[in-house]
């Protein structure tokens, strides 16, 4: 799947095997089969929201109404491109 | 400086295993069934990790599942919030125990081929373990609760098959395929002249993996651990001595790394002795390369320092005898004509080229792993 295939009817997940929790900061961390990947700020909200149950639409909305003042494009830009990098690491499903 | 935080603990619980790998990263002395640590200590050991911040267990051995404590050990960690990867051979494992273990937290597992045939599987590992390994990939994949690695060792003997062995992967249905050039420590040392490519095999495979990766892009992620010999600088063994990982051994004893009882004058402490947040910040094995204070020239003053922190103490010892050497297998190493003598032995006619593969049939030629006593 590519970025431009990346439909607004979609539902995202966790990939299978991948966990996020808090580390001993209280920071939020992605675990995946063989890493971590720290999560800051937006991708940790954005990640809450892969629940499987939202779309991808649901989840620009969310993202839309938390940032009123950004430019929609621009966080749908933002929003797909990070998913697709979780996408290739299988860290999140579709 | 400040101690860094271990991301993760290799539990080495046992040396047990039903195969022989020529390229085993198991050191040369094996620690026997009546020194293995036992339930209670493990479960300490990863309570103590969880506290030092630790986020992942990766179960290792030899061949965990010999420990008939496994689900328990997977438990424990489970409980206290560690990512479980469980590295296996798949012998003894059957579909009503992998639900069990996924019942008790196991997150992933990862399962290795030795080859995509049979007959040079069963070589390499002196063991006839494919066909078990085939089953139980089909088990994990009709279970489909569980995160999947398909792991592929690669040397000189299978590399010029890589395309095949990967289409052979990618039909058993895992997230991830590991592609892992053998590194040269434990058995694979001992053995590494039949084990190293030409550089013509590492060239091709470069591609070849490039190629899988680009079309399997979004559904399979391909991770490829390269040659090191072969490489212009050295890898970031570990992610830094003492600063990602901890190993502990089926006796307990602490490493920084699978290889690095080797170093001789180092001693490694036990956590049968002590705790391990004092082993990991305190304990000066742990301390004797983490940073740049050791470092000699010309890692000392490169920029590189940041990334490969030096490269890796173990290989430094083992090829050029001082474990505080610059990596040797860096370009930039006044020791590399070390490497670069023995890759010219690899590339020279003479050598023993994949024209020349022995057949499962011909005699042993290298030291396979034998069991503990």
């Amino acid at each position: 799947m590519t970025m431009k295939d990346l439909s607004h009817a979609w539902h995202p997940r966790l990939g299978i095997g991948c966990r996020v929790r808090k580390d001993e900061n209280g920071d939020t961390v992605l675990l995946l089969p063989e890493g971590i990947l720290r999560l800051k700020g937006t991708a940790a909200e954005i990640i809450r929201l892969c629940d499987g149950e939202r779309t991808f639409a649901d989840i620009l909305q969310a993202m839309e109404a938390q940032y009123p003042s950004s430019n929609p494009k621009q966080i749908e830009q933002q929003i797909g491109s990070f998913l697709n990098r979780l996408l290739e690491r299988r860290a999140v499903d579709f | 400086m400040r101690t860094p935080r271990p991301l993760a603990l290799i539990a080495e619980v046992t040396h047990r295993c039903p195969l022989h790998c020529v390229y085993c990263s198991n050191p040369l002395e094996l620690k026997a069934r009546d020194e293995e640590l036992p339930t209670e200590t493990w479960s300490r050991v990863f309570e103590e990790g969880a506290e030092l911040g630790m986020l992942h267990v990766h179960f290792t051995g030899g061949e965990p599942l010999a420990r008939n404590d496994l689900i328990q050990l997977v438990a424990t960690a489970h409980s206290r919030l560690l990512y479980t990867n469980l590295i296996t051979s798949g012998i003894g494992l059957n579909d009503k125990k992998l639900a069990t273990l996924i019942e008790a937290g196991l997150d992933h597992l990862q399962l290795s081929f030795q080859d995509g045939e049979e007959k040079f599987a069963n070589w390499i590992a002196g063991a006839g373990a494919h066909a078990h390994k085939l089953a139980l990939a089909q088990i994990v994949q009709q279970n489909g609760r569980l995160a999947f690695t398909v792991n592929l060792v690669v040397h000189r003997h299978n590399l010029d098959r890589l395309e095949s062995m990967i289409s052979f992967a990618e039909s058993l249905g895992p997230q991830r395929i590991e592609i892992a050039n053998v590194q040269y420590y434990g058995w694979a040392w001992k053995n590494r002249e039949w084990l190293l490519p030409t550089r013509e095999q590492v060239k091709r495979s470069f591609a070849v993996v490039e190629q899988a990766q680009e079309r399997l892009k979004g559904q399979i992620k391909i991770d490829f651990v390269t040659p090191d010999y072969y490489a212009t600088f050295p890898k970031p063994c570990m992610g830094g001595w003492g600063r990602q990982l901890m190993l502990v051994d089926p006796s307990g004893k602490v490493l920084p790394c699978h290889a690095a009882a080797i170093i001789p004058d180092l001693h490694f402490e036990n956590v049968k002795q002590k705790p391990l947040r004092w082993i990991w910040e305190e304990s000066p094995a742990f301390r004797r390369f983490r940073g740049e204070n050791w470092m000699p020239e010309p890692c000392k003053s490169c920029e590189r320092r940041t990334l490969d922190f030096g490269g890796c103490r173990c290989q430094a010892s083992l090829i050029t005898g001082d474990a505080n050497a610059t990596d040797p297998v860096c370009s930039l190493a006044p020791t590399h004509r070390l490497v670069e003598e023995r890759l010219a032995r690899a590339n020279s006619p003479a050598s023993a080229g994949p024209d020349s593969t022995p057949t499962p049939q011909s005699a042993p030629m290298w030291t396979y792993r034998p069991q503990p006593r």
